[in-house]
């Protein structure tokens, strides 16, 4: 009952502060929490924000109801809990939550979780259940199916069985980036590339620094000497080389996650950092392979409040129709923009802040996702 | 201990500022060590920094012999009033995250205006008895007003005292900004804006001569945000204005006030507030006069869609720079302002995304000419030969511009070339402050040399400030000179032709590619707060940095700290006539081509 009256109170309250700025269509609904679930609230609000993401995910819904119909996944209870009416007010995620702890019993406790495993976990099941779709898809030629194959063609399942054909879907389309490990040998300077694909960046971080350092510190280049040998395939033996990272293919929305929470070796546990790592509102990536910089503009951050890595609290900004947002799982509110810096960190230890960005979610400003 | 002449509580707060460990009280340069000198804080009681959303912003003010604020000013010192070197800081993420305005204003004003306010810099000097710099230099009047949470303070920069002198309280609202004018006519030299929207103009030395801790005599504009209720982002008098001044908001629309007393008083109680017609298209410029003429504000020029993030005048208000979060469409069009002026856009850099930067020039000239070149991005400051007034107007004044922000870059922009000469990296975190140093002259400015050396300092939000030499002969421009907007640019002619005449109004630069552009490396790199900083100013014998939070460092220059009674008297003897080495340097690069 309260929480229904208190829903009111807010829904009234936001409409009120947006006023006839009410971007049409728009729907700003908080989300019960049912026991430390606020590591999966803010995600779910950064996520159902990601507007590409959100289309894409509610066309697909759309088109394939009927294909599987019994079948409840991640994705359908994704879908079903983002294509909610209601305008505000307070939705319980309880059947997303249900599948949620009936699928990785990671999440089944009631600890503390890390916002950013779950990510992790909901967009690499999503990638699953496509693939999976698209293969029974295939085995019946009367449904088409809505992934594309690689460009250069479709390719044979490999004879061994393994599914080794990797699918675009619109999950990779959105958040797919692809780094490239440079390794050069120090000896015969051959440079060997290998690629990888990733979702999100885990930045290490440092004490009053910026995101542009922090990625600038990722791509550095690191010598491997000592222990830590390169094997060079032309000289056929271990050699020192030198090694970095760079982004061959910059993803369409650009998630960062900052490593706040540090094994500290000496202490035998986690500790969380609390930095100050100021994040830009428009940020330039540089350390791509091509020339070009790309610019990205944030339009989520999931913050992580607490001072200790195994307690504390998730809350997300969400930035909507040019209005910032805080949700804190049943509550929303309007926020100014400038807000946004309070949870950049704290300058010194010990400070009374911690609310402290964790996740940050870009959105590519250049070209549009389908390049 | 109560101070009883100016109701402050003056603790001696040692164990407020104590030395952080890690941070060391000088820092090594080529030419020697700064040493830390003394630090300038505020009660510590007030350090409830609880939402982040005041940024310390510092104005330097020197108070002239002056004390009947209605004599109109001899030509002589109005001469001296324009050399003073303003600064401004944007912010870019719109509320200040750090990169506040530094205003500087009249750094070395007259040497011989000691008696008039010696009164009141003795209030803070009273308790220095220890001070390493000669006792006449207290008297000197040079404040330094910086704001804190609900408050400004106000401290006696030559004294040695860490605590302000005077603090003024704002019940409404929290002081954001504030500019000072050292050659104010009417007696109303300070102004301070608001978190929201409201803006008072003051006299500053009133302030000082009152114990109470609010503003006094203040004439307040844009009461209770009725003209505007969004967050005053930068202020800055017309230089020559006659009391005019401007004020920038956080919506992106920037407001000319007049003189108070010309309209405003007659309705003190805000009944002359203007009202402006409401902004049909905010992506379009526009600029909108108040529907009555015995109102204030003015005039509203919509500049941005986002915040304008500082403003500047050049000091004889030929320039009027501002940088902002945009999102106007770029148009060509001219702008009319009421003081007599027209001003036009003369330079557009949309340097990042969504970060812009204009100039605009006015047409019509006053008299004095010279050219300060104030304000981008995070700062622009003059270059030299603006302390000089002798040096003539086409000389090589304001050839460069810095500029900082939050690709953690500092950049060196050539007005001639209108594009980026130089960039330099090696702050970890946003640059929220940048200065060339006026009062540095590079060993071998004996004007045989063929390179002329410039040196500027930025701060950042790492903490660390961070010095820079610029050679300019080694700073090869590249040569791809035509700009992708279409219009093509000229080195040759003076450069005032060259403004006036080949710029066609209103240039779109695109952002700049660093990959064309000669990279420096900083000459040192120093941590020296615990805190973000949010600005820097050199002054002849210091620089003084301050952190966001209201703590202000200044650090003394190889040879000062030493011996403070030789040097005094240099400084005393140093007035605006004397500065024959950068005239002389300046002159010489002028010639150069
Ligand atoms: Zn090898």
């Amino acid at each position: 009952m309260e929480i229904s009256i208190m829903a009111k109170s807010i829904s009234s309250k936001l409409e009120k502060a947006l006023g006839d700025q009410f971007p049409e269509g728009e729907r700003y609904f908080g989300l019960e929490n049912f026991g430390n679930t606020c590591y999966c609230n803010s995600v779910l609000q950064a996520l159902y924000f990601c507007v590409p993401f959100r289309e894409q995910l509610l066309d697909y819904y759309a088109n394939n109801k009927n294909i599987g119909d019994a079948e409840e996944n991640l994705l359908t209870c994704l879908a079903d809990l983002f294509s909610q009416k209601k305008k505000t007010g307070v939705i319980a995620p309880k059947r997303f939550v249900q599948r949620l702890k009936k699928q990785n019993e990671l999440f089944r406790s009631y600890m503390h979780q890390d916002a950013h495993e779950f990510l992790n976990f909901l967009l690499n099941e999503l990638v699953d259940i496509l693939e999976k779709e698209a293969q029974s898809a295939k085995s019946d030629p009367e449904t088409s199916s809505p992934n594309e194959k690689i460009a250069n063609g479709p390719k044979n399942p490999q004879p061994n069985g393994i599914r080794k054909e990797p699918l675009v879907t619109w999950v990779h389309k959105n958040f797919q980036g692809i780094l490239t490990n440079e390794t050069k040998c120090l000896r015969c300077e051959t440079v060997t590339a290998r690629d990888e694909t990733f979702f999100d960046l885990s930045l290490d971080i440092e004490q009053n620094s910026s995101i542009t350092s922090c990625l600038k510190n990722f791509s550095s280049t690191e010598t491997l000497n000592a222990e830590d040998k390169f094997f060079c395939d032309k000289c056929c033996s271990l050699q020192e080389a030198q090694k970095r990272m760079k982004i061959k293919k910059p993803p369409h929305i650009l998630v960062i996650h900052l490593k706040r929470f540090k094994y500290i070796e000496q202490l035998g546990r986690y500790k969380k950092l609390s930095y100050r790592v100021v994040f830009p509102l428009e940020l330039k990536l540089s350390n791509t392979v091509e020339d070009a910089d790309i610019e990205y503009s944030l339009f989520a951050v999931v913050v992580h409040v607490g001072s200790g890595p195994n307690h504390g609290h998730y809350v997300s900004l969400v930035k909507s129709h040019n209005h910032w947002l805080f949700f804190d799982d049943e509550n929303v509110e309007m926020i100014d923009e400038s807000a946004v810096q309070t949870f950049f960190g704290s300058a010194q230890e010990y400070s009374s802040n911690t609310d402290h960005g964790y996740i940050l979610f870009y959105e590519s400003l250049g070209a549009s996702n389908k390049s | 201990m109560i101070n009883p002449s100016n109701g402050m509580i003056s603790t001696s707060s040692s164990a407020a500022n104590a030395q952080s460990p890690g941070l060391k009280t000088y820092f090594k340069t080529p030419e020697g060590r700064y040493k830390l000198h003394y630090e300038k804080t505020h009660p510590s009681g007030l350090l409830h920094y609880a939402h982040g959303k005041t940024v310390t912003q510092v104005t330097l003010a020197n108070l002239k012999d002056k004390p009947a604020p209605s004599t109109p000013p001899a030509p002589a010192s109005s001469f001296s009033a324009s050399s003073g070197v303003r600064s401004a800081a944007a912010r870019l993420l719109g509320a200040g995250n750090g990169s506040r305005a530094l205003g500087f204003v009249g750094g070395n004003g007259g040497s011989k205006s000691l008696s008039g306010s010696s009164r009141i810099g003795s209030l803070g000097a009273s308790s220095s008895s220890t001070s390493m710099i000669n006792t006449n230099f207290d008297g000197k009047g040079t404040y330094i007003i910086f704001n804190v949470g609900d408050a400004i303070f106000i401290s006696d920069l030559n004294s040695q005292d860490k605590d302000p002198i005077k603090s003024i309280h704002f019940s409404n609202s929290n002081p954001v900004c504030h500019a000072f004018d050292q050659d104010a006519k009417d007696g109303h030299d300070l102004l301070v804006g608001l978190n929201s929207g409201d803006v008072y103009s003051v006299s500053l030395r009133q302030q000082l001569q009152d114990v109470g801790k609010k503003l006094v005599g203040a004439h307040h504009y844009n009461k209770d945000g009725s003209v505007n209720n969004s967050r005053c982002t930068s202020i800055a008098w017309v230089p020559g204005g006659d009391g005019s001044f401007v004020v920038a908001h956080a919506d992106g629309n920037l407001y000319v006030y007049e003189k108070a007393s010309l309209h405003y008083q007659q309705n003190k109680d805000g009944a002359g507030d203007s009202s402006f017609p409401v902004i049909k298209d905010q992506t379009q410029f526009s600029v909108a006069h108040a529907r009555y003429s015995k109102s204030n504000p003015i005039a509203r020029w919509h500049i941005c869609q986002g915040p304008i993030n500082s403003i500047a005048f050049s000091t004889d208000g030929t320039y009027l720079a501002t940088v902002g979060r945009d999102g106007i469409l770029l148009s060509l069009y001219r702008l009319f302002l009421t003081f007599n002026s027209l001003y036009e856009l003369k330079f557009f850099v949309q340097s990042r995304l969504s970060t812009s930067f204009r100039l605009f020039k006015r047409t019509t000239y006053l008299r004095w000419k010279k050219l300060l070149w104030c304000a981008i991005m995070l700062c622009l400051e003059n270059f030299k030969g603006v302390f000089d007034n002798k040096v003539p107007l086409n000389s090589m004044d304001g050839k460069y511009i810095l500029t900082g922000g939050e690709d953690d870059l500092v950049q060196v922009w050539s007005m001639e070339d209108r594009k980026v000469v130089a960039w330099g990296e090696g702050h970890n975190s946003w640059v929220s402050g940048v200065a060339f140093d006026s009062y540095w002259s590079s060993p071998n400015s004996d004007g045989t040399g063929e390179t002329i050396m410039y040196r500027f300092g930025s701060v950042g939000q790492d903490t660390r400030l961070l010095l820079w030499d610029l050679e300019m002969d080694e700073i090869v421009v590249p040569l791809r000179r035509g700009p992708p907007g279409g219009s093509p640019t000229f080195s040759t002619g003076s450069q005032s032709a060259h403004w006036d005449n080949v710029c066609p109004v209103g240039t779109l630069q695109p952002a700049p590619s660093m990959r064309d552009v000669p990279k420096l490396s900083p000459l040192v790199a120093h941590r020296i707060h615990t805190e973000p900083l949010s600005g820097l100013i050199f002054t002849q014998e210091s620089v003084l940095t301050v952190c966001r939070e209201g703590h202000i460092k200044i650090w003394m220059r190889p040879g000062f700290a030493e011996s403070p009674s030789g040097n005094s008297e240099t400084l005393l003897s140093t007035s605006s006539k004397e500065k024959p080495l950068l005239s002389n340097k300046i002159g010489s690069s002028s010639y150069r081509q």
